[in-house]
């Protein structure tokens, strides 16, 4: 599944998604865990490295306070209608979070300029629906009348 | 009125060649129904029983004359010749085809419109007051401030992708002609016992299957904090809103949950975190007001002949009272153009007509045209002494119908003939309504009075907030109708109250006139019909229509 960190093509990314609780846990390594799972394993002390998937009924505010150690949040889309992760991200972003924020499940094109305003600098993208070009999406309209991640302030107080 | 900025334009530009190639893409199978769905709707595109819809924003319902004739052009070339002004005060085009309408959107961006967000789950349009900026009881021009709302809610990132759609209705005083009790949120303009003025905020109202009246969340806004506190509003109803049942995804539905002060405090803990960075500086308030500034009133506007003229034709007189509105300066008037002829659908307006209104505000009335909430439009700025030709104008294109407030300035819906979701026909229950009531000679005698009908449960037509509603059901395969008494869209809104067991389709309009005249009967000195039924309540009505003959 292609994978678009910083608007680049990425080939080797060390984070491994596991999402099915009954999966044992690798030895060593960098994980992607759903949040309960993942906060399970810190508390059991892992060395692995975590980060957690966010899906739509977690709380994201309980992620706040450690979101200083975190290197990656995962935030599930479960349908591209399900606008509640623009909303995280951007939660996330007003928190002061410096790391990946990655989008995962239904990413598809026409959603990547309004997810990247929010803060998201990762997406997972399925095979039959990447295309060389989809970055261009990112082009399509240059003007922005509210902040965002990279320019917090509102087109008025600019 | 508003003028677009370069930045304005070039959004609108860069806009409509996005949603060309989206349909590029999408013809070409690139993209699943469904994503375009989503991105169609959010240009405005529905489709519809009989072919595509498109529904074009009118910002606040107010447009220049160059813009009305570019909505004809659009009519004439792209349909049939004809539009349909909306209760939400937006025009929709019934017939374009799909793969015409990136270039309509072109065209309406050559006159600074769009059909950005006029539907889909994401901020709407919002609407105010028609009368905006000419009623002398306002305490201040909404408009400029629903210019401010469209900006910060156009293209906004975060809030495309609502668990439903979000409508906001804004009033500059204590009438409300924009039915804000029943919007998402309601935004009231009110002065502080400071003097300060600034906004009631009401949320979670609105009609479709539950019915709901807002309620206040903020008694007194500061207007700075316009725009961080709806951004705290929409943040909280994202992610709280329900997502597993469209019929429960309204924001009216969270807040009856949570019950409004818990649902206040999220809002609260929220608006902590972006009251700075919205906050709105003066300069950019003092920027939109400057975009509505008043005419160039003319004193010398009070010397003329309407009494003369009033004396002396009986229907123009008619139409003045009907159809005309006080004005805030002496020697000016408000004209309501009717867009609810004899026997044509309620809000409809041929090209034709669109050139003539057109032309008669550029004549009359300062190149300015609004549209209203009741589907009708508005000549805000003319001179008495314009009024008699301005009449003779309208009436030589069927748009001086004298009803304005009547019984027959019905908001009608679409409901079958056009609808896919409608449950029975309107249309034919407003022609059956007209029909009946053209010739009574009690219908002078009604006074105002408002009768709203939808096909269907949705609720389009506003039938719960009508004075009388009529809601059409099917049962067995038939249309019925069930009426609703007591309902209000203004300052005093109220939800009408369920007057008996659904009448037939041939049955409605002699229903109606079983309530009228014991209207009549029982009222009490000048009361309107609203105010008799708050007195009486429904069981004279309720005898008048089921009671079995004597
Ligand atoms: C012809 C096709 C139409 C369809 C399929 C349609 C569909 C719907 C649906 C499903 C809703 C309910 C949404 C909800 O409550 O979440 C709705 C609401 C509404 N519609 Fe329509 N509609 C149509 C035409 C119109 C027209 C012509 C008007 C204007 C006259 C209109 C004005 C409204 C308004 C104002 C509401 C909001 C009611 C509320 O506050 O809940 N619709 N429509
Ligand atoms: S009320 Fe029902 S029938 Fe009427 S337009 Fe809306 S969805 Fe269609």
């Amino acid at each position: 599944m292609p994978l678009l960190i910083n608007q680049q093509l990425i080939e080797n990314d060390p984070w491994q998604l596991l999402t099915d609780d009954e999966q044992a846990l690798p030895s060593d390594g960098a994980v992607i865990l759903p949040l309960a799972r993942f906060e399970q394993a810190r508390a059991d002390g892992s060395i692995l490295q975590l980060a957690p998937l966010v899906s739509g009924d977690d709380d994201i505010n309980a992620l706040l306070e450690q979101a200083d150690a975190l290197a990656l949040v995962a935030i599930e889309i479960p349908a591209f209608t399900d606008g509640r992760g623009f909303s995280f991200a951007r939660i996330l972003r007003r928190a002061g979070f410096k790391g990946q924020i990655r989008a995962i499940g239904d990413v598809t094109r026409d959603r990547l300029a309004f997810l990247t305003r929010c803060g998201f600098d990762a997406f997972q993208i399925a095979d039959d629906r990447y295309s060389d070009d989809i970055l261009s999406a990112l082009a399509e309209i240059s003007v922005n009348y509210q902040g965002s991640a990279d320019e917090p302030r509102p087109i008025y107080n600019r | 009125m508003y003028q677009y900025t370069e930045v304005d334009q070039k959004l609108v530009d860069e806009r409509v060649e996005q949603y060309r190639d989206q349909t590029r893409r999408f013809l070409a199978g690139e993209l699943p129904d469904e994503e375009f769905r989503a991105l169609r709707l959010m240009n405005g595109l529905y489709i519809q029983r009989q072919a595509p819809m498109l529904r074009v924003a009118i910002p606040y319902g107010l447009m220049s004359s160059r813009q009305l004739r570019q909505l004809a052009h659009i009519a004439r070339t792209y349909d049939k010749g004809y539009g349909h002004f909306t209760t939400r005060t937006n025009i929709q085009y019934n017939w374009p085809t799909l793969e015409s309408v990136p270039d309509i959107l072109a065209e309406l961006a050559k006159v600074q419109m769009h059909a950005i967000q006029t539907s889909g789950n994401c901020i709407r349009n919002t609407t105010t007051d028609p009368y905006a900026g000419v009623n002398a009881n306002e305490i201040e021009d909404p408009r400029p401030y629903c210019e401010i709302i469209r900006q910060w809610s156009t293209l906004h990132p975060e809030f495309a992708y609502l668990p439903r759609k979000f409508k906001i209705a804004v009033t500059g005083g204590p009438e409300d002609r924009a039915a804000s009790q029943v919007h998402d949120i309601g935004l009231h303009i009110v002065k502080n016992d400071a003097g300060e003025v600034g906004f009631e905020v009401l949320v979670g109202g609105g009609l479709g299957r539950t019915p709901v009246i807002g309620k206040v969340v903020n008694p007194f806004l500061a207007k700075e904090d316009l725009l961080s506190y709806l951004d705290a509003i929409l943040r909280v109803y994202n992610l709280n809103g329900r997502r597993d049942n469209k019929y429960k995804a309204r924001i009216k539905i969270l807040v009856n949950a949570l019950g409004v002060d818990k649902f206040r405090e999220l809002v609260d803990t929220e608006w902590a975190y972006t009251r700075d960075e919205l906050r709105l500086p003066a300069g950019e308030i003092e920027r939109a007001k400057g975009h509505f500034t008043p005419f160039d009133y003319q004193a010398d506007a009070v010397n003329n002949d309407l009494q003369d003229k009033l004396a002396t034709d009986a229907d123009f007189r008619t139409w003045y009272e009907a159809n005309t509105v006080a004005h805030k300066v002496p020697g000016y008037s408000v004209a309501v153009v009717s867009l609810k002829p004899y026997l044509q659908p309620a809000g409809d307006i041929t090209d034709i007509q669109m050139d003539a209104v057109a032309e008669l505000a550029d004549q009359f009335s300062g190149g300015e045209i609004r549209s209203t909430h009741d589907q009708n439009l508005v000549l805000a700025d003319v001179k008495e002494g314009d009024l008699y030709a301005l009449w003779q104008a309208l009436a030589a294109q069927n748009l001086a119908r004298p009803n304005v407030g009547k019984l027959t300035d019905m908001i009608v819906c679409p409901g079958f003939d056009y609808c896919s979701l409608a449950n029975a026909r309107t249309l034919n229950i407003a022609d059956q309504i007209n029909e009946k009531f053209e010739q009574v000679d009690y219908l002078h005698d009604i006074g105002d009075i408002s009768l709203n009908m939808s096909g269907c449960i949705n609720a389009c037509g506003h039938h719960h907030v009508g004075n009388i509603g009529i809601l059409g059901v099917d049962k067995k395969g038939e249309d019925w109708y069930q009426l609703t008494l007591g309902g209000s869209s203004g300052a005093d809104a109220s939800l009408g109250k369920v007057l008996g067991k659904a009448v037939a389709a041939d049955d409605v309009a002699n229903t109606l006139d079983k309530l009228l005249t014991k209207y009549i009967e029982v009222r009490e000195g000048e009361e309107s019909f609203l105010e008799t039924v708050r007195r009486t309540g429904l069981d004279p009505f309720k005898e008048a229509v089921y009671a079995p003959a004597h």
